[in-house]
């Protein structure tokens, strides 16, 4: 099967500016050599802490930033600004709802924006369309002249998924998109985001820091440190054996009910700053297995001694360790 | 097992705040009490009052909006609400401290890391200057921070989220307080960062230290805490030990709130999800509060409005929670 989304080596870098002219001293390396792809009507989750270019990425693929370098392909066609057919296939939702939707427009305009101006409908059509919106996304079709501050937090991302699918798109991207909600508004959420996928066969970038979510939305992960792509393959296999170091330290972070209390690999120090990434492997600053060849050189990411053919992972050690 | 005396003792504490809309319930008749050396978990969603009733424990109400109604706080026997405001003071950072969720906004952005610990101190004790600031080292060594003699002279906008954390910790654990009260420290940091945190948060609690701990996240509380206090529409739904609650959650919201967790295990299945709202502070309804939302709810929940009642060590708000086998 041919991908939806294809990436390669793609590159967003952020220059910094300094002084009274402005001067670029050095770049943010937010995206830095990333490949990915995501077939059709899948779900790749997208892990990592703040500031390892997750949403810089999403951004990238959304055209909402301009990659430095790489290549992006959506259907076997270039992705770029200047295919703008392309770019309505692929919507983003944010994590906050409460700054996402401009509060003076009306749900009725926030549903039917989209598709007056990609000339879809005609204005008159409007009505019918935000109504079939709104039931598709669990809404009361009746709230199409209430305004956003009306509606609680999980209502409003609602709203918001409705505004992404209002222009029929073949992929979502959902940046943190649950990740304000309380737990059981979440849960409905994701229900919600589960049932448009398998009823439109849509496909999904999900991002999240929260790695329950991911292993429950996910067909496969892809884990982010530093800019980099550290390890990727099937949800549950990455989440059940992870064969990086640091994605053994990222799921075993996290608090699990029914887990043994205080038993976790607890990382030293910060995520370094991605203006000055360490020298050879990015992570091994923070690694406990760290050896001399892995601050000389860096790992690909590919696949490892032992581990299935649809697992990759970037460190010389993958499997060995942990 | 000892009983352990109790070091903090809330009864019947009721909160409110005014608003356009009119007055808001924030807390009604909460009573909970933690023992010495133990950790209590304070959990529930947004808006539940959970924020609210740490605040009232140290009297940071904002006045107005906000007014402590009715109730008492007894700390060692004292009631904290009944204090006059300079011995409330005197309790503040020495015998109770906070630590806050954003702690960018509990630092002085205009004062140097070492100066505001030293200021805290002094407030405190009667030490020099050079003892404080030698006692403040050694706490930022304690708490993990890399060079404390230099990180001292720095800037809180310097230090990153998890490092300004450690700060926090360090100051609310220095005064060596019997309570340390800490509202969602973790909420704002990443996960590794979180984990470096609880692991400090384990060690440096002495003994006889007591925590409370203000939390949206069940695991958080299991991984912390010994018992539990869940929080639902101002009012405290359910109590127990973190073992009990867990195994044999006995209120339908708390058994609906863990349902509600993705994990492993949900992976292709629909999540549990409670329907509806949590209904709105002003007016609650008589009767049950999670009734309109309730899978299991029966005509009598309309009605009455029921009580906190103990079902051996745990307890909980329902009148059906002595049923056995009431599915949700």
């Amino acid at each position: 099967m041919n991908p939806l989304l294809q990436i390669r080596d793609l590159q967003t870098w952020f220059p910094i500016h300094r002084g009274v002219i402005s001067r670029t001293v050095g770049n943010v390396r937010a995206v830095d050599g990333v490949s990915l792809d995501i077939y059709p009507n899948e779900t790749l989750g997208l892990v990592g802490e703040s500031g390892c270019g997750k949403s810089t990425l999403a951004r990238t693929v959304a055209l909402l930033e301009k990659p430095r370098a790489g290549t992006m392909h959506f259907s076997g066609q270039v992705l770029s600004q200047a295919q703008p057919g392309i770019r309505r296939k692929i919507q983003m939702i944010f994590q906050d709802p409460y700054s996402s939707l401009n509060p003076r427009m009306t749900v009725l305009e926030i549903l039917t924006e989209g598709l007056v101006q990609h000339r879809r409908i005609k204005s008159s059509g409007r009505v019918t369309a935000a109504r079939e919106i709104l039931a598709d996304v669990g809404m009361d079709p009746d709230v199409l002249y209430r305004y956003p501050h009306e509606f609680s937090g999980g209502q409003r991302q609602r709203i918001s998924i409705g505004r992404a699918l209002s222009l029929k798109p073949e992929l979502l991207i959902c940046d943190e998109a649950v990740s304000a909600l309380d737990v059981s508004v979440q849960a409905q959420v994701i229900n919600l985001l589960l049932s448009i996928r398998r009823k439109h066969g849509l496909s999904y970038l999900f991002i999240s820091h929260d790695l329950g979510v991911v292993r429950h939305m996910a067909d496969r992960v892809a884990v982010m440190y530093l800019g980099q792509i550290v390890e990727e393959g099937p949800a549950d296999k990455i989440m059940d054996a992870p064969a990086h170091p640091y994605t053994q330290a990222l799921i075993s972070a996290i608090p699990r009910i029914g887990a043994e209390k205080g038993k976790r690999i607890v990382l030293q120090g910060d995520v370094p700053s991605p203006a000055a990434p360490p020298p050879g492997c990015r992570f091994h600053p923070r690694c406990p297995y760290a050896q001399d060849i892995c601050r000389r050189e860096q790992p690909e990411l590919k696949g490892y001694e032992g581990g299935d053919s649809d697992r990759k992972a970037a460190c010389f050690f993958a499997g060995r360790v942990g | 097992m000892e009983e352990k005396a109790n070091i903090l003792d809330i009864r019947d504490l009721s909160v409110s705040f005014r608003t356009d809309e009119g007055l808001v319930q924030a807390a009604d008749r909460v009573s909970f009490s933690i023992r010495r050396g133990e950790t209590l978990g304070l959990v529930g969603e947004s808006g539940c009052g959970k924020s609210v009733t740490a605040m009232s424990i140290l009297r940071l109400i904002p006045s107005p909006p906000g007014r402590i109604d009715s109730g008492e706080i007894l700390f060692r026997g004292q009631d904290l609400l009944k204090l006059p405001i300079e011995e409330l003071r005197r309790v503040r950072g020495k015998s109770i401290s906070m630590i806050f969720q954003e702690p960018m906004t509990a630092l002085s952005p205009l004062q140097r890391i070492g100066r505001q610990m030293v200021e805290a101190l002094q407030l405190h004790s009667r030490i020099s200057r050079r003892e404080a600031w030698q006692i403040g080292t050694e706490w930022l060594r304690r708490v993990g921070m890399p060079n404390p003699e230099e990180q001292m002279w720095a800037w809180p906008h310097n230090l990153s989220g998890g490092m300004r954390q450690r700060v926090l910790i360090a100051m609310a654990l220095m005064l060596e307080p019997a309570l340390i009260i800490a509202d969602e420290p973790t909420t704002a940091l990443d996960v590794t960062i979180q984990a470096q945190i609880f692991d400090l948060m384990r060690r440096m609690k002495k003994e006889n230290e007591s925590l409370l701990l203000i939390t949206h996240d069940m695991a958080v509380i299991w991984e912390m805490c010994d018992r539990v206090a869940v929080m639902y529409a101002s009012e405290i739904v359910e109590t127990g030990t973190v073992e009990q609650v867990f195994r044999n959650p006995l209120h339908p919201y708390t058994r609906a709130l863990m349902a509600a967790i993705p994990s492993a295990s949900s992976k292709g299945r629909e999540l549990y999800h409670i329907k509806g709202q949590v209904p709105p502070g002003i007016n609650y309804p008589a009767g049950c509060r999670f009734r309109e939302r309730c899978p299991i709810a029966i005509e009598r929940c309309g009605m009455e409005h029921p009580m906190l009642d103990p079902y051996g060590d745990q307890c909980a708000r329902c009148f059906r929670a002595g049923e056995k086998g009431v599915a949700l």
